[in-house]
This record gives structure tokens, C-alpha cells and sequence, in this order.
């Protein structure tokens, strides 16, 4: 059933009109930010008759600030916005990346940090891993108030967030770290990639690792970090080979996903070459 | 209900559904037939318009999320019908075949070239990922949208 | 610096039709809207093989909006090219996923395709014959069990079973050949998948039902097959059938045959309304008409000192579920897998194999592309066997002036011998792109094709206006070739003293032009250019009568140029063409010219082939390609780091055009080399469904192409021309393969060369391509090399 007043589009004008809407709307509704995956819909077999709420027009949501100590991105920050305004920053560089690669340009300029989020079918989404490895947190919103997890916890959670609450924001913590966000599309780019590599590491004075952070994108249906290989990037220096190296010694941590456009197998084999690109990526980033 | 919006510069009302396709309210209610449905999942790059100067696949816009705001269309390049630099290059050029693909082409190099008037081969190309020509092979277009940015 | 003569027949002429491409106004089929019209949408079915038990359309008739139901009752008639096979709607069996089983027209798409969901249909269903393996099989089910009762549309091709159609080749006496103790046998197995065209237009058309009879406007290749299969299926006269042609947004050979438009056609005269039908991209996905799915066997007898002593081989093209293209396309294995070299013998067997699959069809260069891809690998993997240079050994053997063609007939000229030397000189022009191919593996190859120009019968009427313009009428249709606006006025105006610009160019219209086999096979400039040009002499003759007894001056002294019939040699002299023209309306009433052309039909050597519909190639095109790639060892992506191509082209008349067909030719040949595919999954779907999973090239994915067109190769072409378009696929597959397998050193037996494929080749888990299926006829009992059973196929076996 749509909303009360029958309508099946809502254009929401704040954060409390698009909450209330939501919760009026119950399991009968959905927010729409930049619409580029609910829109395909039927080419995915899938429904596409709830009631939207289109949150797109909240400016808060649109916001992207560049705080001290964090960078708060609006769930409704588009993939183009998010290049440009990350660009100069050297400690997000793999969001940066993420999100100038991602699709293609009229696609990027729709498509928002929040719809790449809550897509849960889309395992090839380039946010998510760059977001993991950059220990982003997430808020959501909703009518009895709001709650803070980070990626991994929303990843799991985000099937069952209700009705009647959204992602209202997404920050990422600065720090002194490098990062990079290596991708690998079949053709040289306009793909979905077949498998992402996220790192990002904080490096002591004498170029040694002291935390390290892999997260694994389009692999598996859902990205996740590569905990063993982060223990052994820590303490050493960045070495792209003996990365690759050790990333080979971890590959059976995954299960490639297949399909129609790659075998499972597949994604899992280029795994540390992705690696040693992401490592190298950092070796230059000095 | 009926939604307002800005086309080529005009003030128009459309009475579809707010989740039509901005593709479909163009094409079928302005006849508007610019911007090409080639494939209804932002790949092709042949509905390209610009909503408020910056180029999207209007395919996968939803009418309802241009209530208000400016759109463009291929038909509108040519002011008072002369032909803009880059549609009088790739004339010049000779680089048109059946030219589905070109409305969505110009639209998305329109705005790149407002940004990057003096764009390198490289950019260009890399611009055009999302756009589908399957007659040219796009070098030739490229290398006419490569010579209009020497000219800048 | 001399002006050029305007009328001068080699020039860069631009398209006329640019501007309104550019402007957004062109109006293709998509683009059109009639008054009350009418949108369609297609039942199809959700499984690949099932008997219908039940369909019924009372819910859906009642449905909102609903204004017409077509079903097969409708459209009685039976389709196909060589056998009638192919019903417009499934009647009484599902033989493929998504074959249609009812068409709806309503006031919306959304309204027609609800109703069409809501018709009720009740299917049992039976085993899926899924492979052509799965087809061949000892005791396979029959796609078509009835196969024996359809009407023959040509005779001559051998039969049986889910064997559609088998063209057969011999020459010579191959057995002996292998049986020689000096020869080297090399055998080699290759196998292609699916490619689809995503042509940026999808197939659409609007028809109406006017005066009794039809009037379909259509985005086709070929509005004459679309007037008479439209008839044939509908059960009606083809003169109540009226085909336009709008500017086309894109062909490949997808649209040279007839396929939605009698939907259209039912549906509007049923409803009393224009009713318009376009397939969604998932529709095109799901049921192009694609380059179909092959599998090769092929192997060669070769002598110490390299040449070919024999050659057989046996093509197996998946025609689908029914025969349509692939049935004429058994034809193109003798040209193109017994092309390119001389062969001391030769027995090939190309067969169109039936299986519950989507159908196939047409495709720029067919089968061609992937012949010259198993026959360049097969002559790599015989130089690698024999110690030989691949560019020596292709010296030595390819085909020269009055050389023997696998079906006997003779070769004029020595063309690709001196265009081989092309290639070596635009080689050395430029430096060799190793070096960025960093720490990849590097690969570079050069190869050759034989492709054709697909003649046959084309009309053409010039009427000559007082306004000294022209306006020439055919059937010929502008895909984006650029042909009907290029190449053909250049012919006209040549021919008639006037400028290119002042040739009106009439859109295709069945009512207008006279017959014509359509657009394809690179025919336009060949076969509608030489019925243009004659026309145009027609023309030509009795305007020039005419000026003759107003200046007083014999026709043979007069000539035709910049608009004016002057006397020869004495510029200026004369009277402009309109003033001549307008005397004619005065003296002998309006001038009007027309012309026709037809193949002279070329020999081949009698009893050398069977089940062919073209025995020889009357006018043979040839390719030399040379690529150079990086193959990345970690990832198995290939690069492309160079692409050079020498091309014969018989006289280039614009070649600025030819070359944006060569480079875009070739693009379309890289995606299938290294991207493209359809597969299909075990319920017979096709599981690229969208140009998500389906990767065509992108702008990234191509290089400039360095091109040579080599002029003078002999051709029956008006002013000697060839077509230019079709053959720049031909070879890239074949080119981009062997620069693989050369830069990997592994056997490259498959394509396309996705990077997943890649890798499994280095890696060694690819598994080999070696077709049981294929038979083997063992005659080591005899103590000779085996054979391959090319036993043709008599109907008595099944």
C-alpha cells in the first residue's frame, strides 16, 4: 500500500519529513537517493512497486564536510562529488579512487555514497570496500532516534534496518595513513570490477607498517576485510612483492563468487596482484 | 498530479508518474527524441542529458527527482541553429555513421569540454567510458574532439 | 593547386545526413509516432522445450487498454532461408527460450505487456537439447521431428535428423593426400561463441493497415525480404505489402531478415490502428539474432618444403532452434576456411545443426570471422610443427593469379601477395610497440583473410529533374555505412557531370524501388552502385541525344560536366543540364533512366561442391591484418598495443569513409576477440542480459588504426570498386589470437580471449578443445593417418 495520501513518490524536504514518511509508509515503502539501482529494477527481476521516498533534496544529506578529525559525507553525496571534493585529500585517497572509478561519469554523477551502501545485491560496489578499509562509520536515522555502527556491522544488519530508518551520514576518521583502492574491471574501465583490493596503512617514521587494513570488494557477495593479511603487513616495510606473497599464502580465506561475467576462481587467483598493486600504490603515494 | 520542470530553457509540466523515466517524459510527452533508449541500464550513455549542467543517463532518472530543476537535451546545443564547436568538428570531421549514440556522445563532451577546454587524448577517451558507439570504433570522433581542444 | 572536379568520382565527400545525427532530429523508427498508434509487446516463452497444451486469452483480451491479440492462427505461413522451417509464433511446440507465443497490442507498452503477462498458457515439458554435441549424439531427440515435411526453399543441401543443413566440399583427392609418407599432419580444434550485434538501435517498426494493405515502416537491412516473408507468413499477396525504410540506427546483419515486423502487421490490422513494436535491450539480449556458436575441426597434409598437399576440415554452426541464416551461411566455410591458400586437395563439411537454443543469424562477415580465426591459428600451429616462418609459409602458399580456390575456381590477380609487402612496409614505418608492453608478455602476429562481396540483383531509376538535380530511387537503405549517401550519389554524379550534393537520395520504399536483395555483404557500392550507375548511363545517353540537336553536335563529341553539357574540350561551351532537361519536357516529355544489375556468376569446377548457394565468389575482398599485444601474466588482460591493416578495396572512392568503417570494423572484431559472448545456461537462456554482463568495446578498449587501402585488385564493381564495409571484421579475431598464443606460448583454441580465459591458459587449467563429437574415421587399421568422416549426410541414416 503506498503512503496515506496514496502517492508512490514523496519528495522529502528534511531529515524528519523523510523519517516520518518512512515510518508512514512502513514496509510498503523505500528511500530513493540518486534512484540509478531502484530504477533497474525490473531488468533485475525485481519489484519496483513500493512507495519511494526520495531523499535527494535534503540538503544535510548532500552535505560533505571536512572536519579536524573526520570527514562527514552525507548518504545523498553523489560518486562525482565525492571525487572532486576528496581529491587533494592524501589520507582518502582510496575513497577518492573509489569513487572516480566507479561506472561511468553520467552514472557517477547520480549514483550516491548511500545507494552504494544499502545496495545489498551489488557486490561489486566500489565504496564499500574503500570505506571498510578507511574504518568509516555510519549513522543511521530513524524515528526512535539515531545509532552509529561501522561498515562491517551495517553490512550485516542492513537487510533488516527497517522501514523506517536511512543512512544519514557516513564519516571517516583522519588520520595519517595511506591508502589506495585497486580495482580490476574485464575491459580497461566502464566494468563492474571482478575483484577490489582497499588498503590503507599508517607507516612509522622509518616507512615501517604499524596498522594495516585490506578489505576485499566483489569477491564474495558481500566486501570484508583480509584480516590475516593485515597482521602480516604490520611490521614490516611496504613491500609489494613479499605482500603479494603473502597474500598468496591467504587467498583460500575466499570463496569467489561466481558469475556470468567471471568464475569464482578467478577473482581469487588476481587477488595478490591486486595486493602488490595496492602496496606499490602506497610506495608511491611517499 | 503534474510536476514542473525547466527544458532547453522552457517551462514545462509533465503529467506521468514521478518514477517514469525522465527518458520516457521527454521522448513520449515533449517529443524531445534527442536523447535515444538504447539499453535502460546506464551503460549506453545514449539518454544522456544535463540536469543543471552536469551530464546523467535520464534513463535512470526518475521524473520525480527533476521536479523543479534545469534540464538539457541534444536539442538544445545549437542556439538559434548554428551548430555548436564541437557538433561543427564532428561534422567537419566527417565521423558520424548511423549515429545513435552521438546526442549521448556530445551531451557528456558538451560539459567535459567546459571543465577541460584543453583535454589530452588520454581524458578524452576516458570521459567517453560511458558511451557506447558500436559503428566507429570512437577513434575517429576522438580525434575530432582532440582537434577542437587544440583550438582552445 | 588545380580545384578538384566536384563530378570526380574519388573524393571525401561528407554525409549529408551528419548534421540532423547531430542535432538530435533524425528520426529513426524509434523515434516515430503516428496518431492513435498503438505499442506492442511479445508473450514469449520462459522455458526451452515444451509441447503447449493450453492457450488461452480470455483474461488478457479483458485487460485494461487491450486492443488486439495476434496468435499463430494468425500467421499460418512457415519462414526460412533454403527450408521453411520457422513459424511466426510457437504453434503446438516451444523449441527455444523466448520464442514468441502471442503478441498484444494496447494503448501503452505497460498495458500491452501486463495483458501479454496475463494470457494464460499450459506447457508439458520435454528434454532440452542444449549442445550441438547434445544434437549429434547416437539416438538425439529431434529439435525437429517433422524435418522431413518442410518445403524446400533451395534444393541441393544434404539433410537428416538435427543436422538442418550440410554443404560439403571435394576437391581432389585429400585421402591420398595424408596418406603421402612425405607430408606432416597438424590437426587443430577451435570453438566460438555467440556475438550480438547491439546494434544502438534495437530491432522496431511501426505498421498500419491502409486500403488493404500493409505499410510497415521498419528499421531493416532489407525491405524487400521484409515485404515478401511478411506476405509468406501472413498468408497474403507480397503486393499487399508496402515497406519503408527511416534512417537506420545500426545493421550488422542483425536486421537482414525479416522478424518483428509481421507482429506489427497483424496486430494493425486487426486493431484498425498503427501499431508500433521495438524490443527492449533485454529482448535483443535474449534473442538476437547472433553470429552463432561454432565448433572446427581442421587439419592439413603439409610437405617438407610447406606446401599444402591436402586440407579437411568440418564446421559445426549452431543454427538454434531453426535454420534461418546459418542454412545459406554452410556456404561461406568453403570461401573462407578453404580460402587465403593454395590447396593441392580439399574436402570440407560445414553443417547447420538444430538445438533448443535462441536462433542465429547474420552477422558482418558471418562465419568468415570465425574460419579466418581457426584456419590463421591452424597455419600458425602448422609453422609451429614444422620449424616454419609463419610469414614465409604464408608467402609461399597464399592464393596468386590463376590459382584454384577450394571449389575450383580460378583467382585473377595476385593480390595478397603484394599485399603482404604492403603490410612489411607499414611495419617498418613504424617503431614496434614492445616496449610499453613493460614486464607483460609481448606478441605480435600478421594474418590474412579471404571475405566476398555478396552480389546479386539490384534496380535503380535516376530521374533526371529540370532543375539539372537528379533523383535516384533503390532499395538500398542507410544503416550508418554511409553508402547511400556517400558512395552512391559520388557514382551518379560522376557519371552525370553534376555534384554529388545535387543526387536526391530517396529512402528505401518497396513501392518506389524495384527488387533488391538489400544491404549487406558489403553489396551496396557493388551491386546497387553498378544498377545506379547504369541508370545513370541510361540518363546519361538520352540527355546528351537531346543536347545533341540543340547544339548541333554529335552525342559522342559531347561531354557532361559541372552541371552543363559542353562540347568536348571547350569549357563553358554547351548549355547547362537543367536547360537541356527542360527542353527534353518540351521535345520528348521528362527524363528518366533506370538500370539493373545482377552476378555473372563466376564457375566453380563442376561436382566440387554441394549444398552450396554460392559455388564461386564473384568478387573475392582481401585482408592483411598485423597486431601487437601485451598480455598481462597475473590478470590474463590483453592489450592491444598496435593494429595495422592493408585492405583490399578495389578503388577507394571515398576513402575517408573507408576508413571510419575499417576502424570501426575492427573494434566490433576486437570486442569479439577478446570480450564478447553469449552463453547459455542449462535451462537454454542466453545469460548475458545486458550490456552489464554482455562487453562491448568501449572507448578504451581500441586503438587508431593504421591503414593501407591497396587499390587495383580486379572487381566487376562499378569504376572497380568493392564494398569496404563488412570484410574489416574479418580478421581481428584471427589477428589478436595469434599475437597471443604467440606472447603466451599457449594454444589459443578459443575465443573470446576474456581475461579469465587468458589466465586459465597460462595457468594450464583451461581445458583443451578437442570435439569427439567430431568423427574421427580411424584408418590406422590401414596404416593411414585418420580422416575426418566427411561422409555427407543422406537422409536414409536417420
Amino acid at each position: 500500500m503506498p503512503g496515506q495520501n496514496g502517492e508512490r513518490f514523496h519528495a522529502a524536504t528534511s531529515l524528519t519529513d523523510a523519517i516520518a514518511a518512512l515510518a508512514d509508509r512502513g514496509s510498503a515503502g523505500a528511500a530513493l537517493a540518486g534512484a540509478t539501482w531502484i530504477m533497474r529494477a525490473p531488468l533485475r527481476h525485481e519489484r519496483r512497486d513500493l512507495s519511494y521516498v526520495a531523499i535527494s533534496k535534503i540538503d544535510e544529506l548532500r552535505r560533505l564536510d571536512i572536519l579536524d578529525r573526520e570527514i562527514s559525507i552525507g548518504a545523498c553525496v553523489t560518486h562525482a562529488e565525492l571525487a572532486s571534493s576528496l581529491g587533494s585529500l592524501p589520507e582518502c585517497r582510496a575513497l577518492a579512487q573509489a569513487a572516480v572509478n566507479s561506472a561511468n561519469p553520467a552514472v557517477r554523477n547520480v549514483a550516491t555514497i548511500g545507494g552504494n551502501l544499502c545496495a545489498s545485491a551489488f557486490a561489486a560496489a566500489d565504496l564499500v570496500p574503500a570505506l571498510i578499509c578507511l574504518d568509516a562509520e555510519l549513522e543511521i536515522e530513524g524515528a526512535k532516534g539515531s545509532e552509529r555502527m561501522t561498515v562491517k556491522r551495517f553490512l550485516e544488519v542492513r537487510t533488516g534496518i527497517g522501514p523506517d530508518r536511512l543512512v544519514r551520514r557516513v564519516i571517516v576518521p583522519r588520520t595519517a595513513r595511506r591508502s589506495a583502492h585497486i580495482r580490476l574491471p574485464l575491459r580497461k574501465a566502464g566494468d563492474y570490477p571482478v575483484a577490489i583490493v582497499s588498503l590503507a596503512a599508517t607507516l612509522n617514521p622509518t616507512g615501517v607498517v604499524e596498522s594495516a587494513r585490506v578489505a576485499v570488494g566483489s569477491v564474495e557477495p558481500v566486501a570484508r576485510r583480509w584480516e590475516q593479511l593485515e597482521t602480516s603487513l604490520v611490521g614490516h616495510s611496504l613491500d609489494p612483492r613479499r605482500a603479494a606473497e603473502q597474500a598468496e599464502r591467504f587467498c583460500g580465506d575466499f570463496l569467489g563468487r561466481e558469475g556470468v561475467e567471471a568464475p569464482g576462481w578467478y577473482r581469487v587467483k588476481v587477488l595478490p596482484s591486486l595486493v602488490r598493486r595496492a602496496v606499490l600504490a602506497l610506495q608511491e603515494q611517499s | 498530479m503534474s510536476l514542473r520542470l525547466v527544458v532547453n530553457g522552457e517551462d514545462r509540466v509533465s503529467r506521468a508518474e514521478p518514477l517514469t523515466p525522465l527518458v520516457d517524459v521527454l521522448r513520449d510527452e515533449f517529443h524531445l527524441t534527442g536523447a535515444k533508449v538504447a539499453c535502460r541500464e546506464g551503460f549506453c550513455g545514449a539518454c544522456t542529458v544535463h540536469i543543471d549542467g552536469q551530464p546523467v543517463v535520464s534513463c535512470l532518472v526518475p521524473l520525480g527527482m527533476v521536479e523543479g530543476r534545469e534540464v538539457r537535451t541534444v536539442e538544445s546545443l545549437a542556439a538559434a541553429g548554428e551548430l555548436s564547436p564541437l557538433q561543427r568538428i564532428m561534422e567537419e570531421h566527417d565521423v558520424v555513421q548511423c549515429g545513435m549514440c552521438f546526442p549521448g556522445i556530445l551531451m557528456v563532451l558538451t560539459s567535459f569540454f567546459r571543465e577541460h577546454p584543453r583535454a589530452e587524448r588520454g581524458e578524452i577517451k576516458v570521459a567517453l567510458v560511458g558511451n557506447i558507439c558500436r559503428c566507429t570504433g570512437y577513434e575517429r570522433l576522438v580525434d575530432a574532439a582532440v582537434a577542437l581542444a587544440k583550438r582552445s | 593547386m588545380a580545384i578538384a572536379d566536384p563530378s570526380n568520382v574519388t573524393m571525401n565527400l561528407p554525409r549529408r545526413d551528419a548534421r540532423d545525427k547531430l542535432l538530435g532530429r533524425t528520426r529513426y523508427t524509434v523515434d516515430r509516432m503516428l496518431p492513435r498508434m498503438l505499442h506492442a509487446a511479445i508473450l514469449r516463452s520462459e522455458v526451452a522445450s515444451a509441447r503447449i497444451l493450453k492457450i488461452d486469452i480470455t483474461r488478457a483480451r479483458q485487460m485494461p487498454g487491450v486492443r488486439a491479440i495476434a496468435l499463430s492462427e494468425d500467421a499460418p505461413g512457415m519462414h526460412g532461408i533454403g527450408i521453411a522451417d520457422h513459424p511466426l509464433f510457437a504453434s503446438g511446440v516451444i523449441r527455444f527460450h523466448g520464442e514468441q507465443i502471442a503478441a498484444v497490442a494496447a494503448d501503452t507498452y505497460e498495458q500491452a505487456q501486463a495483458a501479454a503477462r496475463a494470457i494464460e498458457v499450459e506447457l508439458e515439458p520435454l528434454p532440452i537439447v542444449l549442445t550441438m554435441a547434445d544434437a549429434l549424439a547416437p539416438g538425439a531427440r529431434l529439435v525437429h521431428p517433422d524435418w522431413k515435411n518442410y518445403e524446400v526453399l533451395f534444393e541441393g543441401g544434404a539433410r537428416g535428423g538435427n543436422v538442418a543443413w550440410e554443404a560439403t566440399v571435394v576437391r581432389g583427392d585429400t585421402e591420398a593426400a595424408f596418406a603421402r609418407d612425405d607430408v606432416v599432419v597438424v590437426e587443430s580444434c577451435f570453438r566460438v561463441g555467440r556475438q550480438n550485434h547491439v546494434s544502438l538501435e534495437p530491432r522496431a517498426v511501426v505498421a498500419s493497415y491502409e486500403d488493404g494493405r500493409y505499410h510497415i515502416e521498419t528499421s531493416t537491412q532489407v525491405p524487400w525480404t521484409v515485404r515478401n516473408m511478411t506476405a509468406k507468413l501472413l498468408g497474403v499477396l507480397a503486393s499487399q505489402v508496402h515497406v519503408t525504410v527511416p534512417p537506420v540506427g545500426g545493421g550488422f546483419g542483425q536486421k537482414f531478415d525479416c522478424t518483428l515486423e509481421p507482429y506489427a502487421a497483424i496486430l494493425a490490422r486487426k486493431s484498425g490502428q498503427p501499431v508500433r513494436l521495438v524490443y527492449s535491450r533485454q529482448e535483443e539480449m535474449l534473442t538476437c539474432l547472433c553470429r552463432e556458436n561454432a565448433e572446427i575441426k581442421i587439419r592439413s597434409a603439409v610437405t617438407k618444403s610447406g606446401d599444402i598437399a591436402g586440407r579437411e576440415a568440418v564446421v559445426l554452426m549452431d543454427c538454434g532452434a531453426y535454420g534461418g541464416e546459418q542454412i545459406f551461411l554452410t556456404t561461406m566455410t568453403a570461401h573462407t576456411l578453404g580460402g587465403n591458400y593454395k590447396l593441392g586437395s580439399v574436402k570440407l563439411a560445414s553443417r547447420a545443426v538444430y538445438t533448443n537454443t535462441p536462433p542465429n543469424g547474420a552477422f558482418r562477415a558471418c562465419n568468415g570471422v570465425y574460419n579466418t580465426f581457426a584456419l590463421e591459428r591452424h597455419t600458425d600451429e602448422i609453422c609451429q610443427a614444422m620449424g616454419m616462418d609463419p610469414l614465409e609459409f604464408r608467402r609461399r602458399n597464399v592464393l596468386g593469379d590463376g590459382d584454384l580456390g577450394a571449389t575450383g575456381q580460378v583467382f585473377e590477380g595476385d593480390v595478397l601477395g603484394p599485399m603482404l609487402d604492403r603490410m612489411e612496409k607499414l611495419r617498418e614505418a613504424s617503431h614496434s610497440k614492445e616496449p610499453l608492453a613493460g614486464g607483460r608478455l609481448y606478441g605480435r602476429a600478421t594474418v590474412v583473410g579471404t571475405w566476398f562481396i555478396f552480389v546479386g540483383p539490384s534496380t535503380a531509376t535516376i530521374n533526371l529533374n529540370a532543375d539539372g538535380s537528379a533523383t535516384l530511387i533503390t532499395a538500398g537503405v542507410e544503416l550508418g555505412q554511409g553508402t547511400m549517401v556517400q558512395a552512391l550519389p559520388q557514382i551518379v554524379a560522376h557519371e552525370l557531370g553534376i555534384h554529388p550534393n545535387d543526387v536526391i537520395v530517396r529512402n528505401a520504399d518497396t513501392d518506389a524501388a524495384g527488387f533488391d536483395l538489400g544491404v549487406g555483404g558489403g553489396r551496396t557500392t557493388v551491386s546497387v552502385g553498378a544498377a545506379s550507375l547504369a541508370a545513370a548511363a541510361d540518363v546519361r545517353n538520352k540527355i546528351l541525344h537531346t543536347a545533341s540537336e540543340l547544339l548541333q553536335t554529335q552525342p559522342e563529341r559531347l561531354v557532361l560536366r559541372n552541371g552543363r553539357v559542353e562540347i568536348a574540350g571547350i569549357e563553358g561551351s554547351g548549355m547547362t543540364i537543367a536547360k537541356a532537361v527542360q527542353h527534353a519536357h518540351r521535345l520528348t516529355g521528362p527524363v528518366v533512366g533506370s538500370g539493373s544489375f545482377t552476378n555473372p556468376g563466376v564457375p566453380a569446377m563442376p561436382g566440387c561442391a554441394a549444398g552450396h548457394f554460392i559455388d564461386a565468389i564473384d568478387i573475392p575482398v582481401f585482408n592483411v591484418h598485423d597486431c601487437e599485444v601485451a598480455v598481462d601474466p597475473d590478470t590474463g588482460h590483453v592489450e592491444i598495443l598496435s593494429y595495422k591493416v592493408v585492405q583490399d578495396v578495389g578503388r577507394a572512392l571515398n576513402p575517408r569513409a573507408i576508413h571510419g568503417q575499417i576502424q570501426g570494423g575492427v573494434t566490433q572484431g576486437l570486442g569479439y576477440a577478446l570480450h564478447e559472448e553469449h552463453t547459455i545456461g542449462e535451462d537454454g537462456c542466453i545469460r548475458q542480459d545486458s550490456l552489464e554482463t554482455y562487453r562491448v568495446p568501449l572507448a578504451l578498449d581500441t586503438v587508431p588504426v593504421e591503414i593501407d587501402l591497396y587499390e587495383g585488385a580486379p572487381s566487376i564493381g562499378p569504376l572497380g570498386a568493392k564494398g569496404a564495409g563488412e570484410v574489416p571484421i574479418l580478421n581481428p579475431p584471427a589477428a589478436v589470437a595469434c599475437a597471443i598464443a604467440n606472447a603466451t606460448g599457449c594454444r589459443v583454441q578459443q575465443l573470446p580471449l576474456t581475461p579469465p580465459r587468458v589466465l586459465g591458459l597460462l595457468l594450464g587449467r583451461e581445458p583443451a578443445v578437442e570435439l569427439p563429437h567430431i568423427k574421427i574415421v580411424s584408418q590406422l587399421a590401414a596404416g593411414l593417418p585418420p580422416a575426418i568422416d566427411l561422409t555427407p549426410f543422406r537422409a536414409d541414416r536417420f
